[in-house]
């Protein structure tokens, strides 16, 4: 263990992938009567896949004073061991980000509100930091400005960046919105006569028990008062949405943009059988992303798919860990290989992404000592080429094995028997939209922020 | 002459005005509408202020007049008997009387009616006196009879679409969240009820059910019961079917006699299930039916085409629907209903799609007197314009000439077309034609009539379609079936009926 630690310690943190936030806004008559707070942690927990080294909160109540507590905890944790010094409110928003020292934003001056974000507005390099300049531009804007809705709106189209935010002020408005690009995905839903809720994503929506009904659309601000929900574009939107999202980021039950998860992981499963196809005895996914692309290979290809690994311990994702020890330890945890899969079997082995290759080639080997022939890797997403601008922290560009070998090279590395990538093309067409309204900035595909 | 002042009777006084019989049209409203008092006026004929719901005023009016027939428009005149006191003075009335009107006042008689006469499309029900007696019993039985975890709490009246709350507890871990809400809302209920007098029931608990909703309106004379284009209002107050139950934000109609995730059969079947009730209640009461009926409805799971509440008028904004591209004679239907030939006219309507988009000043539909008393300014040259129509709804003229909000919806604006995202977006661009002049806000929604909504309701269509028609093919729809740990089958039909025997309805 030790000599993990030398060999990594030079690693920066590749950890922030993205927060999930949450807004829930009751209206009408009773509306007070409704603890927030309950929903969120439901609400939160299903959102934990996007981060989990902090948890923030915030909620207003009758009394209109806002209350925030933030903690670098687990949200089960947060919500044992902090939640109750939270105030009750009927209305509340928060957040479950991989960053620590994250959480919900104060700001106090000149008018009081509180905000939560995904992605990164374009005002520092770090998220955090980030959100804040942010925040405290929109409080100056609405001071400024009168109306709420404009001066948002005016924030949205100064501030480049691809980001999701929902911000609550004293005077009870929760305000939500997109930058112009919509990298950053927003959803909303209801429940019965009484309640609106936004989240990051749609799974979320089904855990609290609301039923989705729309999306923020990319450059909307959409804002909850008392009386009113009052919605509008700022701009035509300029469609880039995040397609690392529907590949690995978003649970398999979410909706975004409208869009399935799941059947975007179908289709992918399906392409990566299309393409150079193989000859093989089993097909194996590696858990949990990979399992879905696992399961439309083999139906495509008809070579049978087995489950390969089971896990040891509680189930968290092996990117989200903050040190490459703790992920290193995270997969092998994660990833004891079923011996009677893959014993005298030529495999097919497909997962998600690869940013370095260890943990890729410490799963190889398993398979290979535990007696597979052949060892094929096919991966779910094209090549990672650069670093993310929206805050998924890619590690620097020279530590991405795919942008520095080729295919063939990386196989030699891993020791697999072959290694292929999904190509951006086929990407594109497993998502379904053009690839002008997407966002690989990761795979090396750029565009200008107009 | 016409009996209420908000948009629906706006259209019906343009629709009467249009006759080619040239009538004088004759009106009584709380309020001053500005549309219908223009009408009367060119016309000749007059407009008085008149609380609507004291028969003796509202027939005084009529009397001294000399009007040929009554029609009235909301449903609180027909509770309160003025259609039993115009035709006792002689008068021919369009307008379902107080005790046929239970079928719309009484949201528990109309369950009572349905399984008393075992019609089609009913929900399971239970009604409560206090909130305590509602509290204790869907606290205890809740295990017992699993449908009252998942609930609509409604106040037992017609109340304006005001006081529904669907409380969905499915989520065991919310449990205790939702049951609290529960109890809180029924003690808001009795409280709320107070209000009303002359009915027994203050609270009422149905099974909860979801689908899409649909209202059909009919006219009727007794004998037939005419069936009008299905139209779908939207209840939620705002933006993303989220929040407060409203008497209806918008709706859309179109193409043709149904909606596009509403089929040929279900609309078929809805009519016969209006059809039963508007026939059950005649026998029950004794009284002929001559007016407008209404189902507002939904497609469930367990009994496909279901009753939801039922109108007896035309539904708001839903009357602007129907009403614009009805291409009979109003005057001659009306003769129609009052002689009982119904069935020799021939009621025809256009083919286009229509949109309605109610606006309202903020506070409504909760908090009614923030909405008050706001000056409104509208500029209906420039919404004519566009191609949409303009109705007046909750707004008075005042003697200076100016107009105030009433509190609900002040106008409703309407577009025909041949496609609902064209409608709607013309109506979008005339909603910043209309504003008030104190600078309180008004809001309306902008999703009402676009492809997505309509996409939304047409996929929630086909799952519960699906759900249903498997039922009708096993022979077991209309039935629900509860195994209990311990207790074994428990069939909360026979359970409801073994309760309502002995009672009269």
């Amino acid at each position: 263990m030790h000599i993990y630690r030398d060999i990594y310690k030079h690693i920066p943190i590749f950890g922030s992938l993205m927060p999930g936030i949450i807004g829930f806004y009751p209206f009408g008559e009773g509306r007070e009567n409704w603890n927030a707070c309950r929903f969120l942690y439901y609400g939160l927990n299903a959102l934990q896949h996007r981060g989990q080294e902090s948890t923030g909160l915030s909620s207003l109540g009758k009394d209109r004073l806002l209350s925030t507590i933030n903690d670098d905890v687990m949200v089960e944790d947060f919500f044992k061991e902090k939640a109750g010094s939270l105030k009750e409110g009927h209305i509340a928003i928060g957040q479950t980000s991989p960053i620590k020292g994250d959480g919900v934003i104060y700001v106090k001056e000149p008018v009081e509100l509180v905000c939560v974000g995904d992605g990164k507005p374009d005002l520092h390099p770090d998220k955090v930091t980030a959100f804040k300049i942010f925040s405290e531009k929109l409080s100056q804007m609405i001071y400024k400005c009168g109306d709420t809705l404009e001066a948002t709106k005016s924030i949205i189209r100064e501030v480049h960046g691809g980001y999701s935010f929902i911000v609550l002020t004293k005077n009870e408005e929760m305000i939500c919105g997109r930058d112009i690009h919509g990298v950053k995905p927003l959803e909303i839903g209801a429940i019965g006569f009484d309640i609106g809720i936004v989240a990051s994503e749609t799974a979320a929506l089904d855990v609290m028990g609301a039923e989705h009904t729309g999306s923020v659309n990319p450059g909307e601000v959409v804002i909850f008062d008392p009386l009113s929900i009052r919605r509008e574009r700022c701009g035509e939107p300029n469609r880039k949405y995040c397609s690392f999202e529907y590949i690995y980021l978003a649970r398999l039950d979410s909706y975004l943009n409208g869009i399935s998860v799941s059947k975007v992981r179908e289709n992918i499963g399906r392409a990566l059988a299309r393409e150079r196809p193989i000859q093989a005895n089993v097909v194996i996914g590696i858990p949990e992303t990979a399992l879905a692309f696992a399961m439309a290979y083999s139906e495509e290809a008809r070579i049978p798919t087995r489950i390969g690994f089971v896990r040891t311990g509680r189930y968290t994702r092996s990117a989200i860990r903050p040190t490459q020890l703790e992920r290193l330890t995270g997969v092998q945890l994660k990833l004891n290989p079923v011996r009677y899969s893959v014993d005298n079997k030529d495999v097919i082995l497909i997962d998600d992404s690869v940013v370095r290759g260890n943990t890729l080639k410490s799963t190889v080997l398993d398979l290979k000592r535990k007696g597979a022939k052949r060892v094929h890797v096919k991966i779910g997403s094209p090549a990672l080429v650069a670093p993310c601008p929206y805050g998924t922290e890619v590690p620097p560009r020279d530590e991405l094995i795919g942008g520095n070998l080729s295919e063939e090279e990386i196989s030699y590395v891993i020791g697999a028997d072959s290694f292929s990538f999904l190509p951006i093309s086929k990407l594109v067409e497993c998502i379904g939209l053009k690839e002008s309204e997407l966002c690989m900035k990761c795979f090396g595909v750029d565009w200008e922020v107009k | 002459m016409g009996v209420g002042n908000g948009a629906r009777e706006h259209i019906i006084a343009k629709k009467l005005a249009e006759s080619k019989y040239r009538p004088k049209v004759y009106w009584v409203g709380e309020l001053q509408n500005p549309g219908i008092l223009r009408i009367c006026k060119q016309s000749g004929g007059e407009y008085a202020l008149c609380k609507t719901t004291d028969p003796e005023k509202v027939v005084t009016h009529a009397l001294r007049w000399g009007v040929d027939f009554v029609f009235v428009g909301p449903e609180e005149p027909n509770f309160h008997g003025v259609p039993d006191i115009c035709e006792k003075n002689g008068i021919p009335c369009i307008g379902a009387s107080s005790k046929l009107a239970k079928i719309e006042m009484s949201k528990a008689e109309l369950r009572r009616l349905q399984w008393k006469y075992d019609l089609k499309g009913k929900l399971l029900f239970k009604t409560f006196r206090t909130a305590e007696e509602a509290s204790r019993y869907l606290e205890k039985y809740s295990e017992t009879l699993t449908w009252l975890q998942n609930v609509a709490l409604k106040p037992a009246r017609q109340a304006g679409g005001r006081g529904v709350k669907v409380v969905d507890d499915r989520h065991i871990y919310l449990h205790d969240e939702k049951e609290r809400f529960k109890k809180q809302h029924a003690s808001w209920l009795e409280s709320y009820m107070k209000s009303f007098s002359g009915i027994e029931d203050k609270i009422l608990v149905e099974e909860k059910v979801w689908g899409p909703e649909y209202t059909l309106q009919c006219f009727t004379d007794g004998k037939v019961v005419k069936g009008m284009p299905l139209v779908q209002d939207n209840k939620n107050a705002h933006e993303f079917d989220i929040g407060t139950e409203t008497g209806g934000m918008g709706s859309i109609s179109g193409p043709g006699m149904t909606l596009p995730f509403i089929t040929k059969d279900e609309y078929e079947e809805s009519l016969k299930i209006v059809d039963s009730i508007v026939k059950a209640i005649q026998d029950e009461v004794g009284e002929c039916y001559h007016g407008v009926v209404a189902g507002q409805m939904m497609i469930t799971e367990v009994e496909g085409p279901t009753i939801i509440e039922m109108y007896s008028r035309f539904g708001d904004p839903e009357a602007l629907n129907v009403l614009s591209t009805l291409k009979t004679d109003l005057i001659d239907i009306c003769y129609g209903i009052i002689d009982g030939r119904l069935s020799s006219i021939n009621i025809e309507f256009e083919d286009s799609v229509t949109v309605v988009k109610a606006v309202a000043p903020k506070g409504y539909p909760d908090f009614r007197d923030l909405a008050k008393n706001h000056p409104v300014i509208v500029d209906e040259e420039k919404i004519v314009n566009e191609g949409c129509e303009f109705y007046w709804g909750s707004a008075d003229l005042k003697d200076d000439g100016s107009i105030v909000t009433g509190g609900s919806r002040v106008c409703e604006i309407l577009c025909k077309s041949d496609r609902f995202e064209e409608a709607s977006e013309r109506i979008e661009r005339c909603i910043a034609y209309i504003r008030l002049g104190d600078g309180w806000g008004l809001f309306h929604r902008s999703d009402i009539g676009s492809l997505e909504l309509l996409a939304r309701r047409m996929d929630v269509a086909d799952r519960v379609r699906r759900l249903y028609r498997y039922r009708l093919e096993k022979g077991i729809l209309g039935r629900r079936f509860d195994w209990l740990p311990g207790l074994g089958m428990v069939d909360p039909v026979a359970t409801l009926k073994k309760s309502l025997m002995g009672e009269s309805v």
